[in-house]
């Protein structure tokens, strides 16, 4: 196991023509760190990814490996990727379609003069970690999607690079393979230790794998942090729909004041906040805000109870152990999660109460969270 | 920041290929530009002293009735391979019937086939023919041998038109040549101007064929011509250079301006000579 | 009904062109080949089939074997001199040059050109006396690489290669850097990242996956290194001697100058068989691997 590196990234920024691809990008990742880079496609992931491979000079912005500065452009530094010990693997795997798995694997060894002992050695030893060891004579396109992948990840990890960049490795496979490769890849993580950057806009994904998660959104990071945190705690508006499937349900409203109580008038009922929320939104400056609850904090129930909405029962949607129920509440539509032996049906009158301890409650403009 | 030295190397290397590429047409307008006895004192890197362009009127009345020629058989020739071309890829692409594959191979032959192989049968058919130094002898000649090429570029460009297009179409209730007129036809004006442009400049920088064909001063096409003006020896070089020069320019516009065709037509495997 | 008009429709406008180059074609093809089983000689046609007597008599003469020798000597440096000059330009210009249209637009006139214009263009640089080539050399101080060139029967034939290459070289540059542009980019990022120098990229990644590139390019260098006749006609006419003589160039002259109908149609037939030697391998090969 080779030694492996922090990454600091300092004000990354990069334009292609007149759009932003990142903006002002800081980002600290720890050594041995299995860290996510999440957000839709086209938001600068794969541009940031290639910044700190050195395949890309940003415009403006530092990046350390380590100790080390290998990029910065205010002091005119750049370290080629030859350079920086750091291996990547791409969506596309990035085969060389002429050379056997065998060659694949050795290409990078070959290249750093390597002797021919050493090469063989260790590209056995990947592949029989990664079991591919069969398939050593074979030509790329004589594989399938899950081999090809594994190839390109021991072409990867053949090296002992400091670093790893992963851009959307499991995009081209398909559900069942996704699922297993996600597991294979962590296990493979906790073996060799290597700090790892992983870039993808599947939120599931990121979320069963990552130590940290970084949400980014046209360039710009949203937040950072643990799986946990970035789920129960979104702190705005985009990061908690983004994250969590189905989405968190988003209810317009108005902040109401009535003495020592504060509620939300949502059109179709008031709903009364918790003492813990109040102190929070008391100090809000604008009144419109929007109130977030996951879906699975949606309790279903038929008769009226404290604090409930009532809405009606639009569609089922049977999803193996659960039962996604799709709700309307005068205009408003809500999805709440419940269980397959709760007997709904479709047009039913129910009432739905929220987990006051899950409530989130954004402001409408600037869709930050209040609490 | 100063570039990279090897970043300079390749400035360097690219400018030289530059130069050498340009070398022959630089001498060439320049030489074309001098009085005789610039050309015989004058290095021929050097632009004229005294510049004229008493040899491009010389060579210009030389090669006046070559040039129209040239253009008349060039244009008709040019017009009927491409219609011609078309056609045969729609056949040979929507109208699938049985050895249509072997047909493509046998008109595709025709690309790569020397012309001295067929040249004595040419020769005798086109006399017999009455069209032997006559314009429509060669337009005739070029249409013939540039339908393999303009052949191969449409089948090329129609394999990529969708079936289903076509299917829907007679599902619609319309008939082959209805397809062809109202679907085909419309989708084909980018392939219309690679062949055009592709035959155009080739029947254009033929030689062999007026050469053999076409030797007396009526059909004599310009290439001919230009032959003719460079193996006398009254001609100085001056007037054989503006001579080139006249030749040249159709197919140097056409070059400049239409280029990226020509470019398209020489990576469908379409080659000259 | 309308079913079977269509049918006719369709015949009828295949048949043009079925009939130009079945007669002009084939039928030329067949027609040639049994003139040169005559012994036709003089403008009145012969019919007598006497049998493979032109080609036994091709076999004996001198003229026949200095030409096929020029046609090889093209092919074998011709040819590979076209293919590396344009991989060279070709690596070149896939560095990211700015301008690399202009460039690239610069070095492919060359192939635009007619071989005609191309010929004159040469025959004037390679003037012995006051040809650019001389004059220059003499210039720059390196007088001493002055040459004959092309009335130089001892170097003729190299010049001419020389300039063809020239020619062509643009050509093939546009088909390699095709080749190189059809690359993944995520190949060549992969590479680098895994530590390769340009050298190394070229060397091990680029050039291997130019195979087909390559193959095209050599296929249309080798039909027409066969098959060259106006530039050299134009350029030497054959000469000095016959040091520059092809057999499309010796077909010409035995059957236009000197009226050996049935010799040249024996000179014709042969070259038709070896350039199909040639070609219908590599048509074969590419139609079976479009098919899979």
């Amino acid at each position: 196991m080779g030694e492996t590196v922090s990454v600091t990234i300092k004000n990354l920024a990069k334009k292609y023509g007149e759009t932003v691809a990142v903006e002002n990008l800081n980002l600290e990742i720890k050594e041995g760190e299995f860290f996510i880079l999440l957000g839709p496609s086209g938001c600068g992931k794969s541009t940031t990814l290639l910044c700190l491979a050195g395949l890309l000079k940003p415009d403006s912005g530092e990046i350390w490996l380590g100790d080390e500065l290998v990029t910065s452009v205010e002091r005119d530094v750049y370290v080629p990727p030859q350079g920086r010990g750091v291996a990547m693997m791409f969506q596309d795997y990035a085969l060389y379609p002429h050379m056997t798995v065998f060659k694949n694997i050795a290409f990078p060894l070959e290249v750093g003069g390597k002797s021919r002992q050493d090469v063989e050695t260790r590209v056995k030893a990947t592949a029989e970690l990664l079991g591919i060891s069969p398939l050593l004579d074979r030509k790329p396109k004589q594989l399938s999607g899950g081999q090809r992948q594994r190839v390109a990840l021991g072409r990867a990890i053949v090296r002992e690079p400091k670093l790893f960049l992963l851009d959307e490795p499991l995009a081209n496979l398909d559900a069942k393979l996704r699922v297993y490769m996600r597991a294979e890849l962590k296990k493979l993580h906790q073996k060799l230790g290597t700090t790892t950057m992983y870039v993808t806009h599947d939120q599931v994904e990121a979320m069963s794998i990552g130590d940290r998660i970084a949400v980014q959104k046209d360039g710009v990071l949203q937040q950072v942090g643990r799986p946990e945190e970035v789920y129960d705690s979104p702190r705005n508006m985009f990061v908690a729909g983004f994250i969590g499937s189905p989405a968190m349900n988003m209810l317009e409203g108005t902040l109401v004041k009535k003495d020592e109580n504060i509620g939300i008038d949502l059109g179709i009922s008031m709903f009364e906040l918790p003492n813990w929320a109040k102190e929070a939104v008391r100090e809000a400056e604008r009144s419109e805000v929007v109130l977030g609850i996951r879906p699975e904090h949606i309790a279903i129930t038929k008769k009226y109870q404290k604090n409930a909405v009532e809405a009606k029962v639009s569609f089922l949607e049977l999803i193996g152990r659960e039962l996604h129920v799709h709700l309307t509440a005068g205009e408003k539509t809500l999805i709440a999660i419940a269980k397959p032996t709760q007997r709904l049906d479709v047009g039913q009158q129910v009432w739905l109460t929220f987990d006051e301890k899950k409530i989130h409650i954004f402001d409408k403009k600037t869709e930050e969270a209040l609490i | 920041m100063f570039p990279k030295p090897e970043r300079i190397i390749l400035y360097i290397l690219l400018s030289f290929f530059m130069f050498i590429s340009v070398l022959p047409l630089w001498t060439c307008i320049m030489t074309s530009l001098k009085t005789m006895k610039d050309v015989i004192y004058t290095m021929p890197v050097q632009p004229p002293p005294s510049p004229t362009l008493e040899p491009m009127r010389e060579a210009f009345d030389i090669m006046k009735r070559p040039l129209l020629n040239s253009f008349a058989f060039t244009l008709f020739a040019t017009i009927f391979s491409c219609i011609l071309g078309s056609i045969n890829g729609y056949i040979l692409t929507k109208i699938r019937f049985r050895g249509s594959e072997i047909v493509f191979l046998l008109l595709a032959i025709g690309i790569f086939i020397p012309y001295q192989t067929v040249l004595i049968p040419l020769v005798m058919t086109m006399s017999s023919l009455g069209l032997y130094n006559r314009i429509e002898g060669l337009i005739l000649t070029h249409t013939a041998y540039g339908i393999p090429i303009c052949t191969l570029l449409f089948r090329n460009f129609y394999e990529d038109i969708p079936d289903s297009l076509i299917r829907a179409a007679k599902t619609d209730g319309a008939g082959t040549w209805t397809i062809y007129r109202r679907i085909i036809l419309p989708l084909s004006s980018p392939m219309f101007a690679v062949a055009g442009v592709f035959q155009f400049t080739s029947i254009w920088n033929d030689f062999l064929f007026g050469l053999v064909l076409a030797r007396g001063t009526e059909a004599l096409p310009a290439s001919v011509a230009l032959a003719n003006l460079k193996g006398t020896t009254t001609a100085f070089w001056n007037v054989q250079m503006a001579g080139a020069w006249w030749y040249a320019l159709p197919v140097v516009i056409i070059y400049l301006i239409l280029g990226k065709y020509l470019i398209r037509g020489y990576m469908a495997g379409a080659v000259k000579g | 009904m309308r079913f079977i008009k269509d049918k006719i429709n369709t015949l009828l406008v295949f048949l043009p062109s079925l009939i130009l180059v079945g007669y002009f074609v084939y039928a030329s093809i067949g027609w040639n080949a049994i003139v040169s089983l005559s012994d036709w000689k003089g403008l009145r046609p012969s019919y007598n089939i006497v049998g493979l007597s032109q080609y036994a008599y091709l076999s004996h003469d001198p003229v026949f074997w200095t030409s096929l020798e020029n046609n090889l000597l093209l092919i074998s440096l011709f040819v590979p001199g076209s293919l590396f000059l344009g991989l060279f330009l070709a690596i070149l210009l896939d560095a990211k040059v700015r301008a690399e249209n202009t460039f690239r637009t610069i070095y492919l006139l060359p192939f635009a050109l007619s071989f005609v214009i191309t010929a004159a263009l040469w025959a004037w640089m390679y003037n012995p006396s006051i040809g650019v080539i001389n004059t220059l050399f003499e210039k720059i101080g390196l007088g001493f690489l002055k040459s004959g060139w092309t009335t130089d029967s001892s170097i003729a034939m190299y010049s001419v290669i020389l300039a063809l290459i020239w020619q062509f070289s643009g050509y093939t540059m546009l088909v390699f850097l095709a080749g190189i542009r059809s690359i993944p980019e995520s190949q060549i990022m992969a590479a680098r990242v895994d530590g390769a120098s340009s050298l190394n990229l070229y060397k091990r990644i680029v050039i291997p996956q130019l195979k087909f590139s390559a193959l095209a390019a050599f296929v249309v260098l080798m039909v027409f290194a066969l098959k060259a006749f106006d530039f050299i006609f134009i350029l030497t006419g054959g000469g000095p001697g016959y040091s520059t003589y092809v057999l499309p160039l010796m077909m010409y002259r035995e059957t236009f100058s000197m009226t050996h109908f049935a010799y040249g149609a024996a000179i014709a037939t042969l070259l038709f068989v070896i350039v199909m030697m040639v070609v219908v391998p590599y048509l074969y090969m590419s139609s079976r691997r479009g098919k899979e």
